[in-house]
C-alpha cells in the first residue's frame, strides 16, 4: 500500500511536471529540459505503453495505452502503423475513459420475479446454457439465435459461428454488420465475386481527386480524412462531397455537390452515360477485364415479413448497356436529381479523365439504402469503364463503419449465409468448414435463416424463442424500435445479452452477462483495408468480467461440445486464430501469422509470402493474379469484373401531403454509434449532451422554429421529441430534416423504416417520410 | 298593489341578474389569474461549422514561420484588451478613418496580419473577416479615465494547458466559439498568443480531437439514462 | 497533500542563483532549461498551509522574476 501510494506520488509529480514542460514548449518552442531529467517523465517512467487498434470506427488505428499500476491512464496514436501515424480523433484519445464509468456491468444480472439479482457467473452461464439445450429439445434448433456484431474480435465471431452452424447446426447467427455493411458486400460479391476492397490508406497519397459519395469523413472517418486534408493542402488533391447534407466534410472540401435522396442512382448513370458519350471509357480494360450483366427490377422493399428475392444476373453486351444509359443524360437526370447539369458533367470530367487519379469514398449513405447494393455496383461501373482500379491512386473504396466489420463479420462470417471460408450454400465451404471444425458435414445446413431485420421479426411472431445479443446494441440501432422492443420484450423469447454497460436492449433481457472491455481482453480486429491487427490483454476487467469468447466457449462446454472447443482460457486467442488461419490459407486470402501481427501494427491479406498485399487483382502487386495479364479478377471464374445496368428506382416512402419531409439518420464525430461507450466519457459526453433534429434554416423560418425549440418529429411508425438544430452541425438540404441516433433518451429509430436492400438485406436509414411539429 | 308588485319584481330580476353576471365575471377573473408557466429549458449549443477550414489554406504557412521571440503576445496582453474573456477586442491603436465603419480599413491589416513596423507587434487575425462593421463591436480606447468608477464584475479566464482530460491528451476547447469558429485564426501564426499557439496548424480539422467544454455556457453534468437509471 | 507545478522565470542572467536558491528549499524539485531561460518547479508537500510557505519562500526570492502556477493536483491525506 505505502510502496502503490508513493508510487501515485511520484507519477502525479511526473504529470505535473510534464504539464509545465508542455507549458514552456508551447512558450519557448524548442525548448530542452536535462536530458537526464525528462527520461524520468512519464513518457518513459513508470508508463507502459501496450499496442492495439482504437476500440472504435472502422478507420481502425494503431493506439498505444499507457498503463501504469495496471491501470490504464493514457491514450495516444501509434506512429508506428501506417494507418493513422501517431493521430487519432477525439474518440481514440479518451477511450480508456468509459471502463470507469459507475454504472459498468461488473457481474451476471438474472431476472428474478421482475427483479435483476446478482449472481456468480458460473451460475448464470449454466442458466443460460440450460435454457438454450431446453428451447432446442423442445422447439428444435431453429428456434435458437444469436447475434452478434462487427465490434466482435475475430475469435469471438469464429467460436460463435463454431457453435451455432458447427455445433447445434443452425443458421440462426446474424450480426449488427448487417445494418452496416451488407450492401458493400453484396457489391463487391456481384461485382467482383469477392469481398472487400481492393486497393488500401496508401491510395491517399497518390489520388488527385477524392469523391465522397454521401459520407461525412470529417466526422466518420475522421483520421482518413485528416490524410486527405493533408495531401489537399500538400499536393493540391481534391476532395469532392456529394451529399444529401451539408457537413463538416462538404466545408473543408474543395467542392460540395448536394443532391435530392435516392437520386444518387441517377447520377451515377449519367456520369456513366458521359464517360461513354465523351469517348472516355478505357476500352482495353473493358475488353479484357469486363463483362456486362443485368438482373431483376422492381426487386420491392422488403416491408413485409419472411419477404424473399434472388436476383437473376443476364449477360448483356456493351451496346445493349449504352442504350439503357439514354435514360439517364445529364439533362433527364437534373430535373429530379437537383444536381446541375454542369456538375454532373464536371463529375464524369474527373472520372473520364485519362491523367486525373480518383478515389470514390463511402460508408452509410450508400450502404444504407433500400437500392444499396445497385448503388455499390453503379460505383464499380464508373471505376471499371475508366479503367480506374486496384492501382495506386485509383479505385473504389468502400469504408466500414465498425472495427471489424471487415475482421469479424465479412472475414469471419457472422452472417447467416456466411461461413468463415465461403457460404453455406455451397457444398464445398461447408464441407471444408466441417473438416477443420471436426463436425459431420451434414450437420451445418444449406439453407441461410434470418437476417437481422428478419430475426428480430422472428422474435416478434414467436418463431425465436431464444436469443442472445453480444457487443450490440439493438434495440436502439434498429429500425423500427416500435415494433423490436415489445417484441424483446414477450415472454416467448428468452433474452442474454452480453454487454459492459446496461442499454436499452439489457433492459429486456432475462440474463446480463458481464462482458470485458476491449483492452481488459486480447483479441484481433480487422479494418477497412483488410488489415488484421492483434493485441494483448492490457489490464485487467473490473469484478466477474470475461471475454465474450471465453462465455461462448463455456456455454459450448455446458452444452455437451466440450470437445470442439478445446482451447485453454490463458490462451484461447492465438489457439482460434491459429485454427481459423487455415480457411483462408492461399494467396488469395492467406491471413498474417500472429507472431508477425504481434511485432508489427497489422498486416493486410492476402499476406503472402511474409509480404502484405496492398493492391488486388493487380498483377504488378498482387501474387494472385495467375491470367497473364495486366489485372486478374479472381474471384470470378472468368477473370472478369462485372458492370452492372441497374436503374433509378424510387425511395419506398417519399415525402407527401401528411409527412412532408425526409429524415435522415446518421452519427456525429463525438459518439460512437447508439452511445454506450462514449456518453460514459465526461469529455465526449459534454460537447455532444444529447441528440437533435437538424433543419434547413428556410424550412425551420416557414414553420417558426427556433434552436433549441421541442419539435416533435413523427412516422407512420412512431415518434420522438428533440431539441431543433438550425445552422449548427449540419445542414440538410431543403425539405429534409436529420437526427443523429446515438441517444437512447431520444430513440429517432421508433420513427424509421425497416425497408431494406433485397440483396443484401440492410435497412434503408436514411430516407422515411415524417411531419414535424413543436412539442 | 299591481305597481308596487311590478316594481319589487322589477328588483328582484335585477337583484338576480347583478348575482349572476357578478358571479360570471368574478369566474372568468378568477380564470384569467392564470399565467402559464413555461418550463425551463436548457439549450446545448452545439458550435457552428461555418468558417471552420477558413484559414486552412495557410496552414502550411503557418507550420514554416519562424518565431519571433520578441514581439510575441501572451494570455495576459491578450486578455488585458478585453472587458471579459469573449468580449470583442477594443482597439488599442489610434484609427486615422473615423467616418467609416471598419471594413477594409481594418481588414487590409487584420485578415491576413502581420508585422506593422509602426506598432512594433503583428496585427491579429480576425476570425470572422466577412463582418465589415468591425466598428460595431470593437471600439477605440480615447481615454485612460473612468466616467465614474464602479464595481465591475470580473470573469476569470480560462488557463492554458489544464484543459486535459488524460496525460497528454488533446485538450478540450475551454472557451466558447460564437464568431470564433475559425480555430487557426488565434490559435497560429506570429499574432496567436504564445500560450496557445499551436504545434501542428497542418493539421486543419481542429475539432477532430479538440471539442468544446465550455462549462460556462452549460454545466452538462455527466450521461443520465432516462427512466433507467437504477 | 498538494503537489504543483509552476514555471519559474529567473531575472536577466540569474538562472544559476535563482536554481541554487530553489534547490535549497525543502519539498521543491527543480528542472531547468537548458538552452532557454526558464525553469520548472514542482513542490510537494504534506498539507495546504505547508504548501503556502514554501511558494511563499520561493516567490521570496530574490533572482525570481515571475513565478507562474501551472498545474495543482491534490490527493486526500486521510491514507
Amino acid at each position: 500500500m505505502q510502496n502503490s501510494l508513493t508510487n501515485r506520488r511520484n507519477f502525479i509529480k511526473k504529470m505535473a511536471a510534464a504539464a509545465a514542460m508542455t507549458a514552456a514548449a508551447t512558450m519557448f518552442p524548442g525548448i530542452i529540459f536535462a536530458s537526464e531529467q525528462e527520461a524520468n517523465l512519464p513518457k518513459g517512467g513508470n508508463l507502459d505503453w501496450k499496442k492495439g487498434p482504437c476500440r472504435f470506427c472502422g478507420v481502425g488505428c494503431g493506439i498505444l495505452v499507457g498503463v501504469d499500476q495496471g491501470k490504464a491512464v493514457a491514450v495516444k496514436g501509434d506512429p508506428n502503423s501506417s494507418v493513422n501515424k501517431g493521430l487519432l480523433c477525439v474518440k481514440g484519445y479518451h477511450q480508456i475513459m468509459c471502463t470507469q464509468a459507475k454504472d459498468r456491468l461488473t457481474h451476471a444480472l438474472v431476472k428474478k420475479n421482475g427483479k435483476y439479482v446478482q449472481t456468480p457467473i458460473n451460475e448464470a452461464l449454466d442458466i443460460v446454457a440450460n435454457k438454450m439445450k431446453e428451447t432446442i429439445e423442445k422447439h428444435g434448433k431453429d428456434s435458437v439465435a444469436m447475434y452478434t456484431s462487427g465490434q466482435s474480435t475475430i475469435p469471438e465471431g469464429y467460436v460463435a459461428s463454431k457453435l451455432m452452424k458447427g455445433a447445434i447446426g443452425t443458421n440462426n447467427l446474424d450480426c449488427n454488420a448487417r445494418l452496416c455493411m451488407a450492401s458493400a458486400v453484396a457489391g463487391f460479391l456481384t461485382s467482383f465475386g469477392a469481398d472487400e476492397p481492393m486497393g488500401c490508406y496508401d491510395d491517399i497519397d497518390h489520388a488527385d481527386y477524392f469523391i465522397t459519395w454521401g459520407n461525412n469523413m470529417a466526422e466518420m472517418h475522421p483520421v482518413l480524412f485528416s490524410r486527405m486534408l493533408e495531401q489537399k493542402n500538400r499536393r493540391g488533391a481534391k476532395i469532392i462531397d456529394f451529399a444529401t447534407r451539408t457537413t463538416r466534410s462538404s466545408t473543408a472540401s474543395n467542392k460540395s455537390i448536394l443532391f435530392e435522396p435516392q437520386t444518387d442512382l441517377a447520377v451515377a448513370n449519367a456520369i456513366c452515360y458521359e464517360i461513354i458519350n465523351n469517348g472516355w471509357v478505357n476500352k482495353s480494360f473493358v475488353e479484357n477485364h469486363v463483362n456486362f450483366n443485368k438482373g431483376l427490377t422492381n426487386m420491392g422493399y422488403g416491408l413485409e415479413d419472411k419477404f424473399k428475392f434472388k436476383d437473376k444476373p443476364t449477360k448483356i453486351d456493351f451496346e445493349a448497356y449504352k442504350k439503357f444509359l439514354e435514360d439517364y443524360t445529364p439533362e433527364k437526370v437534373a430535373k429530379y436529381s437537383k444536381v446541375s447539369v454542369k456538375d454532373i458533367k464536371y463529375l464524369a470530367a474527373i472520372y473520364g479523365d485519362p491523367n486525373k487519379k480518383v478515389v470514390s469514398y463511402w460508408c452509410m449513405g450508400m450502404n444504407q439504402h433500400t437500392r444499396g447494393t445497385w448503388m455499390n455496383n453503379l460505383v464499380y461501373n464508373i471505376h471499371l469503364l475508366t479503367g480506374k482500379i486496384s492501382q495506386p491512386g485509383n479505385g473504389p473504396f468502400s469504408l466500414t463503419g465498425q472495427p471489424s466489420a471487415c475482421g469479424t463479420a465479412r472475414e469471419v462470417g457472422t452472417f447467416t449465409h456466411k461461413l468463415p471460408k465461403g457460404v453455406v450454400m455451397n457444398e464445398k465451404h461447408r464441407r471444408l468448414a466441417a473438416k477443420i471444425w471436426k463436425v459431420p458435414y451434414e450437420r451445418i445446413p444449406s439453407k441461410p435463416t434470418y437476417h437481422a431485420t428478419e430475426m428480430f421479426r422472428a422474435v416478434d411472431r414467436g418463431d425465436i424463442k431464444f436469443i442472445w445479443t453480444q457487443v450490440t446494441n439493438p434495440l436502439v440501432s434498429l429500425p423500427k424500435t416500435g415494433r423490436y422492443r415489445p417484441a424483446m420484450e414477450k415472454e416467448s423469447c428468452f433474452v442474454v445479452v452480453s454487454d459492459v454497460f446496461p442499454t436499452p436492449t439489457s433492459d429486456v433481457a432475462d440474463v446480463i452477462l458481464p462482458a470485458s472491455w476491449h483492452i481488459e481482453k486480447s483479441g484481433l480486429y480487422g479494418n477497412s483495408e483488410r488489415r488484421t491487427q492483434h493485441w494483448d490483454k492490457m489490464v485487467e476487467g473490473p469484478g466477474e468480467t470475461t471475454p465474450d469468447a471465453w462465455m461462448t466457449i463455456e456455454i459450448a462446454k455446458r452444452m455437451g461440445y466440450g470437445d470442439l472447443f478445446p482451447y485453454s482460457e490463458e490462451n484461447h486467442v492465438e489457439e482460434i486464430y491459429n485454427e481459423y488461419r487455415q480457411f483462408h490459407e492461399g494467396a488469395k486470402h492467406g491471413m498474417a501469422p500472429l507472431e508477425v501481427l504481434k511485432k508489427e501494427s497489422g498486416a493486410i491479406w492476402p499476406y503472402v509470402n511474409g509480404k502484405s498485399t496492398q493492391w488486388r487483382f493487380n498483377a504488378k502487386y498482387d501474387p494472385a493474379c495467375s491470367n497473364d495479364k495486366d489485372f486478374h479478377f479472381y474471384g470470378k471464374p472468368d477473370g472478369k469484373a462485372v458492370i452492372w445496368q441497374r436503374p433509378y428506382e424510387p425511395a419506398p416512402e417519399v415525402p407527401d401531403a401528411e409527412y412532408p419531409f425526409w429524415l435522415n439518420t446518421g452519427r456525429v464525430i463525438e459518439h460512437w454509434h447508439t452511445g454506450s461507450m462514449t456518453r460514459r466519457i465526461p469529455v465526449l459526453h459534454k460537447a455532444m449532451p444529447e441528440a437533435y433534429v437538424e433543419f434547413h434554416p428556410d424550412d425551420a423560418n416557414s414553420l417558426g422554429i427556433r434552436n433549441g425549440e421541442k419539435i416533435k418529429v413523427s412516422s407512420r411508425r412512431g415518434s420522438c421529441v428533440l431539441p431543433a438544430s438550425i445552422n449548427q452541425r449540419g445542414l440538410p438540404t431543403k425539405g429534409q430534416v436529420f437526427v443523429p441516433f446515438f441517444d437512447e433518451n431520444m430513440l429517432i429509430n421508433d420513427v424509421t423504416l425497416d425497408a431494406f436492400c433485397p440483396i443484401s438485406k440492410e435497412p434503408d436509414y436514411k430516407k422515411c417520410a415524417v411531419k414535424v411539429e413543436k412539442a | 298593489m299591481k305597481k308596487r308588485l311590478g316594481i319589487i319584481s322589477l328588483f328582484v330580476i335585477l337583484f338576480i341578474a347583478f348575482i349572476t353576471i357578478w358571479n360570471y365575471s368574478y369566474q372568468i377573473g378568477l380564470e384569467e389569474a392564470y399565467i402559464p408557466v413555461e418550463d425551463e429549458q436548457h439549450i446545448y449549443v452545439i458550435p457552428s461549422e461555418s468558417g471552420v477550414f477558413k484559414r486552412s489554406q495557410h496552414a502550411l504557412d503557418y507550420e514554416n514561420m519562424p518565431i519571433d521571440e520578441h514581439h510575441q503576445r501572451s494570455l495576459t496582453t491578450y486578455y488585458q484588451n478585453r472587458a471579459y474573456h469573449g468580449a470583442p477586442p477594443s482597439i488599442p491603436h489610434p484609427v486615422d478613418e473615423h467616418q467609416n465603419m471598419g471594413g477594409t480599413s481594418c481588414l487590409k491589416c487584420h485578415e491576413n496580419g502581420g508585422f506593422t513596423e509602426k506598432f512594433q507587434a503583428y496585427a491579429p487575425v480576425t476570425p470572422h473577416p466577412e463582418l465589415v462593421n468591425c466598428k460595431q463591436c470593437h471600439v477605440e480606447q480615447n481615454t485612460n479615465t473612468l466616467f465614474k468608477s464602479g464595481y465591475y464584475a470580473s470573469v476569470k479566464a480560462p488557463e492554458a494547458g489544464v484543459n486535459n482530460a488524460l496525460l497528454g491528451s488533446p485538450p478540450m476547447i475551454p472557451h466558447q466559439i460564437q464568431l470564433r469558429e475559425n480555430c487557426l485564426s488565434c490559435h497560429a501564426g506570429p499574432s496567436a498568443p504564445k500560450e496557445i499557439r499551436v504545434s501542428h496548424p497542418n493539421r486543419v480539422n481542429c475539432r477532430q480531437c479538440h471539442v468544446p467544454n465550455n462549462k460556462e455556457m452549460a454545466e452538462v453534468g455527466t450521461f443520465k439514462r432516462v427512466g433507467n437509471e437504477k | 497533500m498538494p503537489i504543483k507545478s509552476y514555471l519559474a522565470h529567473p531575472q536577466e542572467g540569474k538562472k544559476e542563483a535563482l536554481m541554487e536558491a530553489l534547490s535549497k528549499i525543502d519539498h521543491c524539485d527543480v528542472i531547468p532549461a537548458e538552452n532557454k531561460e526558464l525553469l520548472i518547479v514542482v513542490t510537494d508537500t504534506e498539507s495546504k498551509t505547508d504548501d503556502e510557505k514554501v511558494k511563499e519562500s520561493i516567490e521570496a526570492i530574490k533572482y525570481l522574476k515571475l513565478l507562474a502556477l501551472v498545474s495543482g493536483f491534490n490527493t486526500p491525506k486521510n491514507n
